[in-house]
């Protein structure tokens, strides 16, 4: 998994590279179904990869 | 079909039609265009089916729908104001009753109906406005939502 390259992860959950990096520098927050879709792929909670912060409602992913 | 085949052909597409609009200026022939215009439109369309490496996801797709509904939000207000001064000139408003007090007060002429130059004119600026926001709103939504981000990858 940590050899694992956003472009890599990107065609396995069907988006581009961008998006991988956006989401990664809190750019774009992604909808409920991509962020499960992400999550799955690592067979890991949602709660695991993404966090919500009230006050910046920024969501970041590990 | 690849992306920069498609791309290509949209090159080609925009070149064919500006020789057409060129042409039907020449012959006087708006028809021509008009079709041509639409024609172009469908086989940019159908083709873009067939591209297999264009991804279209999420983000993508909001940043097309956020300039979009942008653009369409400050089209609409100018469109308006053009279109309003447009009915009152086909309305002749204000026609204002002649002054029969005094006979030899000057008449109100009505205004005069909007030459159809000057349509055409106000038309492609409307054309280039909306061109030109879209493009404006899809840079600033793309750059917003990290088209251009770099990572140390």
């Amino acid at each position: 998994m940590h050899d694992m390259t956003q472009e890599d992860l990107a065609q396995a959950i069907g988006v581009t590279r961008q998006t991988i990096l956006a989401i990664e520098k809190g750019k774009y927050v992604p909808s409920l179904g991509l962020a499960f879709r992400i999550s799955r792929y690592f067979n890991v909670n949602i709660e695991e990869v993404f966090t919500y912060e009230e006050e910046s409602r920024m969501i970041e992913i590990d | 079909m690849i992306k920069n085949t498609f791309y290509l052909l949209i090159g080609c597409i925009a070149l064919a039609l500006l020789g057409i609009f060129w042409y039907s200026v020449e012959i006087n022939k708006p028809l021509f265009i008009e079709i041509s215009f639409v024609l172009g439109i469908v086989i940019i369309y159908l083709a873009r089916r067939k591209v297999t490496d264009l991804i279209e996801d999420e983000r993508s797709a909001k940043i097309t729908e956020k300039a979009a509904l942008r653009t369409f939000q400050v089209f609409w207000v100018v469109f308006c104001v053009f279109s309003i001064s447009a009915v009152m000139q086909i309305l002749r408003v204000p026609s204002f009753p002649r002054n029969r007090t005094f006979e030899h007060a000057p008449n109100i002429l009505p205004l005069e109906i909007m030459p159809s130059r000057m349509i055409g004119y106000v038309q492609l600026g409307l054309l280039c406005l909306m061109i030109f926001l879209y493009v404006g709103f899809r840079f600033y939504y793309a750059r917003k939502y990290g088209e251009w981000e770099t990572d140390e990858e």
